[in-house]
């Protein structure tokens, strides 16, 4: 990880004294007065502001009293677009900055269709939030509402309610400001403007999702999480997404924390500010696997442990399958050990406390990039602790490779999620019975020369470290607790040393 | 009504008028070749444009001469500059500087010549209405002849002050009027305003200093500089000089575009110029410079017609676009139409201006169709105050909110009588209004 430096005078923002509430505080020149303000803990709503693309001030719900210095006059400006200036007071909390904010939210409610029970950002909604802080309880439009289309499909990820929308135009200054290649437009005039597509084609690229994300309200949704869950029924744990070596930070988002619905970028400025990309975003596949059907090994997580018996893999409790694991181990010298790219740092160090004690190498099996690199945040490469097990020492091997050596050896261990897909269970299927084969993976596959597997978490299931490939550390945590049976990887290897040599454990 | 100089208009009675040669004849390119062959510095001219009290003929009425030197000192700041012409002219009434293009654009041009030079700016973009084709056409062929003859482009008569002019087609948005929406447009982007600051001379076409002109602000330039600040201060009103063009219209008997001087009364202008209502009907209202500025009964009809006194008298001078209503007219029909203009007009950018266009629309149009309910008016009232002043990034929610509260505050028992009868009592009886439906 990178040592934060101590900033020495030169290179500290200059920041300037403002006055927000009647309490000093230090504002950044570069950054508009919202920021000041959101900084401070001060809250002020905000719609088309986003403080990861460039203000444009025009929902207008920012509106704050400001005055140049104490004792000046005093006018309604969006704090949005409004610099801040050495001195001046700030009001958010006046009568008439609260008339002015409450005037605006009713001109956005007054097309707002009334479908909050259905709506999927209901719970997270900012337009519903300060309607219930500020708004006002009755309607005075008899007007009739904006019928526009309810469900346009914008491509793949997301489907557009045009009559929920605000116009803030956060989605088409996505696209300009952070992807650099504008795909959304505001297309017709006044209240006939609306949200779209260049020549109505389908939205393309790795990083639609996160419009969804940054649609204050749920004008945007993602199709694959429409309809799928209240979100005050989600619990939400930080995380960091284990879909390439960037180490996205995310919030990890379960249906009553048991179901992963929901991965979500979460801020972090030195890793991906506010984004993720759709290839880490919809990656629910691998964490959500069914459990193997009552009484079998296979066919889905392995709940528990099995060691090959007369008739195939048979279910057994973990103890008794590290017995085995041992007895195999310590019958061979020098077995083949290979870790996941996605085993944590305390996975790692218990895996080469392990392998001190089986005298041998520990490296990680490292597949080949992928097409998916482009010069925003994903990195192509697969491993999401690449730089943390470099950093422990561990070297990487390619799965050919690998498979090359487990052919050749006569008893292997496979330490971690996902290790039999990165080395391809077609191919190991294809190992020699007489392989004595041990594999602590979160689910068991149907491989001749498989003796004993023990059943491990997913990175939802677990807490632990990874260090992505700038070094900034990525925290996992327990989103969903791992199905009965199934411990935390590093104690499955405790256990395991400590079947192998009694004494070198209990040190 | 006492005799004026008139000079605007002069020259347009000429055959041709809009040729370089009758242009010539008339005396023209006479002021930039006094700026040029003197020559005066920039800065002078900027002095003399200030010392004449010139005001903005595009609506707002902001000295021109202040405005021309707000641009940032050339010493200091090398970026290139620019002027930008407003020849959008779309506010509903106004009419007046299609007269200007058509009839006489090399006086357009020479002013935009006359202004880069004391803006040292290196080019003149021109902004003309879509739907002004003749007055597009009129420009352009009058750039090119003095292309031809060396009053446009590099080395303008033999001297080191180069300048080009180009011209650009609107496609028909009344928001491209607006100063920064125009610009927006001329780098082709939609023509959504621009948030100030930053103003157009910090940072304006492509982040460029910028000065946004109307045409006939422009136009005044050559007269200024050629017959000085002292004959141009003479005419009008002391803070209001020079003469304007009046774009008349509505029920009169002889609508049409007049120069006039500053200082008139609207009475004056609807009996002496306009020939007074007409088919022998009283006068109801009247909108003094154009349908965003406030509308005012025919008590106000002896308002003088220069800045300072409408805006005293509550309403705008705004362009002179003065449109007269008789009393057969029906308030709520006229601000079912006015604001039906804004709500289709409104960029979309700003929630109280998008939403708060539509919704005043909506309510205007209801009453005018009697359905309308006792509480409407003070909603309307409301409503209005929440859109405007200076509550949104441009004035169009100005403009449609300043109408609005003028014609309550002045009409307020005609919507009454609208609401109480069921129906609007002036209604044409031909055609009945549609309904308006969510979308449209």
């Amino acid at each position: 990880m990178s040592q934060p430096t101590t900033p020495t005078p030169s290179d500290k923002p200059a920041t300037i004294k403002i006055q927000v509430d009647g309490r000093e505080v230090e504002a950044d020149p570069k950054q508009p007065l919202i920021r000041a303000c959101h900084d401070s803990g001060v809250d002020v709503p905000m719609y088309c502001y986003h403080p990861g693309l460039t203000p444009v001030g025009s929902c207008r719900i920012c509106q704050v009293e400001v005055a140049a210095a104490p004792g000046q006059p005093s006018r309604v400006v969006a704090a949005c677009r409004t610099p801040v200036s050495p001195g001046m007071v700030v009001q958010t909390d006046t009568p008439k900055a609260h008339e002015t904010r409450r005037e605006c939210l009713e001109f956005l409610l007054k097309n707002h269709p009334l479908d909050c029970p259905i709506c999927d950002k209901a719970g997270e909604c900012d337009l519903q939030d300060y309607s219930f802080n500020e708004g006002q309880g009755k309607g005075r439009s008899s007007e009739p509402r904006r019928k526009l289309e309810k469900r346009k499909s914008l491509g793949d990820v997301i489907v557009l309610d045009e009559e929920r929308c605000i116009l803030c135009s956060r989605c088409v200054r996505f696209f300009q400001d952070v992807t650099h290649k504008p795909q959304l437009t505001v297309s017709g005039l006044g209240s006939r403007s609306t949200i779209s597509t260049f020549g109505d084609k389908p939205l393309t690229g790795n990083y639609q999702g996160n419009l969804a994300d940054i649609c204050p309200v749920g004008a945007l949704t993602l199709k694959p999480f429409r309809f799928q869950a209240r979100v005050w029924n989600l619990s939400k744990s930080l995380s960091t997404c284990a879909e390439c070596s960037r180490g996205c930070s995310i919030t990890v988002e379960a249906l009553r924390g048991k179901e992963v619905k929901r991965f979500r970028p979460r801020f972090n400025a030195q890793v991906n500010q506010y984004w993720m990309c759709d290839t880490g975003r919809f990656a629910y596949a691998p964490v959500t696997q069914p459990l193997a059907p009552a009484g079998s090994a296979l066919g889905g997580r392995l709940a528990g442990a099995a060691v090959r018996g007369y008739g195939g893999l048979e279910l057994v409790e973990v103890e008794p399958a590290l017995a085995e694991a041992a007895d195999i181990l310590a019958a061979h010298p020098k077995p083949l050990v290979l870790l996941s790219p996605f085993a944590t740092q305390e996975e790692a160090r218990a895996a080469l406390e392990l392998c001190a004690t089986l005298g041998v190498a520990a490296r990680f099996v490292s597949p080949a990039p992928s097409a998916l690199k482009d010069d925003l945040l994903n990195t192509g490469d697969p491993c999401p602790n690449r730089r943390g097990l470099t950093e422990l020492g561990l070297a990487p091997v390619e799965p050919a490779q690998a498979r090359v050596e487990l052919a050749q050896a006569r008893a292997a261990l496979l330490i971690g999620e996902r290790i039999q897909e990165l080395l391809e269970p077609a191919e190991l299927a294809k190992l020699p019975a007489e392989l004595r084969l041990v594999v602590f993976d979160v689910c068991a596959h149907d491989l001749p020369a498989l003796d004993v597997a023990v059943g491990a978490p997913t990175h939802v299931e677990k807490s632990g470290q990874w260090l992505n490939i700038d070094g900034h550390v990525g925290v996992l945590n327990v989103a969903v607790p791992p199905p009965a049976g199934v411990g935390p990887l590093e104690r499955t290897l405790r256990e395991l040393r400590a079947a192998l040599a009694p004494s070198a454990a209990t040190r | 009504m006492k005799e004026f100089e008139r000079y605007l208009l002069n020259r347009i009675a000429a055959a041709n008028s809009h040729t370089l040669p009758v242009y010539r004849q008339q005396g023209g390119y006479k002021a930039i070749e006094k700026v040029l062959k003197t020559p005066l510095k920039p800065e002078d001219v900027i002095a003399v444009m200030k010392d004449s009290g010139l005001r903005g003929r595009g609506g707002a009425g902001f000295p021109t001469g202040m405005k021309w030197s707000f641009m940032p000192d050339i010493t200091k700041d090398p970026r290139p500059r620019y002027l930008a012409v407003n020849a959008d002219e779309s506010e509903p009434g106004t009419c007046k500087d299609r007269v200007l293009m058509e009839r006489d654009p090399h006086g357009l041009v020479e002013g935009c010549l006359i202004a880069c030079y004391a803006m040292r700016a290196k080019a003149a973009y021109i902004y003309v209405r879509g739907e002004y084709r003749l007055s597009y056409d009129r420009v352009q062929a009058a750039i090119d002849e003095a292309r031809a003859a060396g009053l446009v482009g590099k080395n303008i008569l033999g001297t080191d002050f180069s300048c080009d002019l180009w011209m650009h087609k609107g496609a028909g948005a009344y928001i491209c009027g607006e100063e920064t929406g125009l610009m927006e447009s001329l780098e082709g982007k939609r023509g959504h305003p621009r948030p100030k600051p930053p103003f157009p001379a910090g940072s304006g076409l492509w982040r460029s200093p910028t000065t946004v002109n109307n045409v006939e602000t422009i136009f005044n330039a050559p007269f200024i500089v050629e017959r000085g600040p002292e004959w141009f201060k003479a005419m009008g009103v002391p803070k209001s000089t020079g003469n304007f063009l009046c774009g008349i219209s509505g029920h009169v008997n002889k609508p049409g575009v007049y120069e006039l001087p500053f200082g008139l009364t609207a009475r004056q202008i609807l009996e002496e110029v306009a020939g007074g209502v007409w088919k022998g009907r009283k006068l109801k209202a009247f909108f003094p410079g154009g349908s965003s500025t406030g509308l005012m009964p025919a008590s106000a009809i002896d308002v003088v017609m220069d800045h300072d006194s409408v805006k005293a008298a509550g309403s705008m001078f705004g362009t002179a676009a003065m449109i007269f209503l008789d009393e057969t007219a029906s308030i709520p029909q006229v601000m079912d139409v006015t604001l039906r203009f804004y709500d289709h007009e409104s960029c979309g950018q700003c929630s109280q201006c998008r939403e708060g266009t539509q919704w005043l629309h909506q309510m205007f149009h209801r009453i005018a169709r009697g359905k309308g309910k006792r509480e409407d008016l003070d909603l309307l009232v409301n409503l209005a105050n929440g859109m405007a002043p200076g509550k949104t990034i441009c004035a169009l929610a100005d403009a449609a909110a300043i109408p609005t509260l003028a014609a309550v505050k002045h009409f307020r028992s005609d919507f009454e009588q609208c609401i109480e009868l069921g129906r609007d009592p002036h209604a044409p009886t031909h055609a009945p209004a549609p309904e308006l439906q969510g979308a449209h």
